[in-house]
């Protein structure tokens, strides 16, 4: 009896906290929301996002858009914690995720805003031109150490990655490593821009980036035979392609569906092919 | 014994952080909940005390894409240990991922999680363990070989494991002539809610003939409100005349992120477990209240630093007995060499 009465009680209580709870739905919180989006994650996609927030809120000027990197696996993150909008991807989510996404009551849905080409970028004065995707496979995992053997001088490769919360490091396993493993002593950094700038100081360094981290400071390298382009990555002529992900909960709506709409419009995409990237419309 | 991994542990881990600087693939963790402890039976005050309750040393390796390691040693605070502190061996296994031509699936052998009701992903969202391993019904690992999979789109998971039965704190204790076999499966129909099923069944030597478990467990999560629920019965000792415990959990927890800028979230909690259904005013239950402070997350959501404090009541069928009060108030901290 007493444990019917504690049970019955405690139910009670639930039923009037989520009453309340959806009831409310936080009216402060609400009319923030409103004018507010958060957007986190991927570094790849990062320009596009702040670029063109910078150009909606021009257009809507009480909309406050904050735009954050830090990896696509940290903004996935923070959209199944509730603490992003919009998480931005350059690889699909994995199934864990969106276990754990729909188990926490996220309903992940995706949308493809433009595609991209990781392109492969060496030191300026590298005199290497191309590598097939066998030859970059052996210097990521350690069996090429020099450039000499690939037929440039004779220099060690310094290798430079992206870390493990990288959505392009996430595309670039899945596409050149195949299942192994990146060499131990390979600089495994934060951003893109990091990665460029490595590169671009390091004389026998080689690393990856997405197509708008590419500067006259570093050297792009053709895979296969194919330099990394809006047209050869829309052409599916280049091997290293992906395409780039926002992921709202649910289908996106009040200011993120419009923000997203934006992205997809020809000013958006106008955007995307200005940068560097490839429209998807 | 434990004095011997207390050291080997001190010496070699200053070489492991140096290795770990640079071997790409190699994460160092380490968890500590720093504890203070208020207890009082029927006015009295039976303990005030501040310990390290708990603190994970983990390694975790990764040999490549499909093959990965972890190793954990677990401190613990414990007056019944001569130095006030044990260590023990909590995880060590191998996981390989899709052996078999089924997506997303792992194998793992060694000394890892038992996929049992909710003690295999069991947050610490209160200071108190799961139903099942406050009540010792399982171990939250044991020995042996599970293959783990994810369902497809996310709607769930499964696990089917083989196990010496005894857990990782009694290994060698009983006599291992039959494993425990440990099925489990989560599903989630639709997001924000979790429907799942244990079961594990052992039969061992002459003097615990059978152990029977099962454990429903249901966990509902809209807006800022996560709702927990596990239903829990144990069947265990003479084959045809087990004694039966049966408990439940139900745990609701309110996200208050939204509503105080903090991240901070409420929790109650109330137990219930029987442990013998064929003695009166054997039951005790479980009140617990309290809530939980993110004061700083990792990267990947995980916390870095959380405030948490409980103030729990047990209470006793039997009227000879007087309730139990702890309050329990303690900072969780973790740190990890690398995010992965």
């Amino acid at each position: 009896m007493k444990t019917k009465t504690v049970v019955g009680l405690i139910a009670l209580m639930l039923m009037i906290t989520a009453n309340q709870v959806f009831a409310w739905d936080w009216p402060w919180a609400r009319k923030k929301k409103a004018n507010t989006i958060t957007l986190t994650g991927s570094t790849t996609v990062l320009p596009i996002a702040q670029r063109a927030a910078e150009t909606f809120m021009e257009i809507r000027p009480k909309a406050n858009i904050s735009v954050r990197g830090g990896g696509s696996g940290v903004g996935i993150a923070a959209l199944i914690d509730g603490t992003a909008d919009i998480a931005n991807a350059s690889r699909p989510m994995k199934t864990k995720e969106v276990k754990t996404a729909r188990e926490k009551g996220i309903n992940p849905v995706e949308t493809i805003i433009a595609r991209d080409g990781i392109a492969i970028i060496v030191h300026p004065e590298n005199p290497i031109n191309e590598l097939s995707l066998a030859q970059l496979k052996d210097i990521y995992t350690g069996e090429i150490a020099g450039w000499g053997e690939v037929g440039g001088e004779t220099k060690t490769i310094v290798v430079v990655s992206r870390d493990v919360a990288s959505g392009t490091f996430e595309v670039f396993k899945k596409l050149v490593l195949r299942g192994d493993k990146t060499r131990d002593d390979a600089l495994m950094l934060a951003s893109n821009k990091a990665v460029a700038t490595t590169v671009a100081q390091a004389p026998g360094g080689i690393g990856y980036v997405g197509l708008a981290y590419i500067s006259p400071a570093v050297k792009v390298l053709k895979m296969e035979g194919a330099l990394p382009s809006l047209e050869t990555v829309a052409k599916g002529e280049y091997k290293l392609a992906r395409p780039l992900f926002m992921y709202t909960n649910g289908k996106p709506k009040g200011l993120a569906k419009e923000f997203i709409d934006f992205i997809l419009s020809p000013q958006g995409q106008g955007i995307v092919k200005d940068l560097g990237f490839v429209p998807v419309k | 014994m434990q004095k011997i991994l207390v050291v080997l542990a001190l010496i070699l881990l200053p070489r492991l952080c140096c290795g770990i600087a640079s071997a790409q693939e190699t994460k160092l963790e380490m968890y500590l909940w720093n504890r203070y402890t208020l207890e009082r039976v029927a006015g009295e005050t039976k303990k005030s005390e501040f310990a390290l309750k708990r603190g994970y040393l983990r390694l975790d390796h990764k040999f490549s894409d499909n093959i990965k390691g972890r190793v954990n040693l677990d401190f613990f605070s414990d007056e019944d240990y001569p130095d006030g502190a044990g260590i023990k061996l909590k995880y060590a296994y191998l996981d390989f991922k899709e052996v078999l031509p089924i997506p997303e699936s792992k194998f793992t052998f060694g000394l890892q999680k038992t996929y049992f009701g909710t003690i295999y992903d069991w947050k610490y969202v209160t200071i108190q363990k799961a139903l099942e391993d406050k009540e010792k019904v399982i171990s939250s690992t044991d020995y042996g070989v599970a293959l783990f999979g994810y369902i497809p789109k996310g709607l769930g998971e499964y696990a089917a494991s083989i196990l010496n039965g005894e857990g990782y704190k009694k290994t060698g204790g009983d006599i291992n002539t039959k494993p425990a076999y440990l099925a489990n499966l989560r599903v989630i129909p639709i997001p924000g809610v979790t429907l799942g099923g244990s079961v594990l069944y052992e039969e061992r030597g002459p003097e615990y003939d059978k152990r029977l478990l099962y454990a429903g467990v249901v966990r509902t999560a809209f807006g800022p409100l996560d709702m927990w629920g596990e239903y829990l019965t144990a069947e265990r000792g003479e084959f045809n005349n087990p004694t039966r415990s049966v408990g439940f959990m139900v745990m609701p927890i309110l996200k208050l992120a939204n509503l105080t800028g903090a991240d901070v979230e409420l929790v109650a909690r109330y137990d219930k477990w029987d442990k013998d259904t064929d003695i009166e005013d054997n039951a005790h239950s479980r009140l617990t209240g309290g809530f939980n402070w993110y004061i700083q997350r990792r990267a990947k959501g995980k916390p870095a630093i959380m405030l948490q404090a409980n103030y729990e009541r047990t209470s006793y069928e039997n009227p000879g007995k007087d309730p139990k009060d702890n309050l329990m108030v303690q900072f969780r901290w973790e740190f990890a060499s690398k995010p992965f």
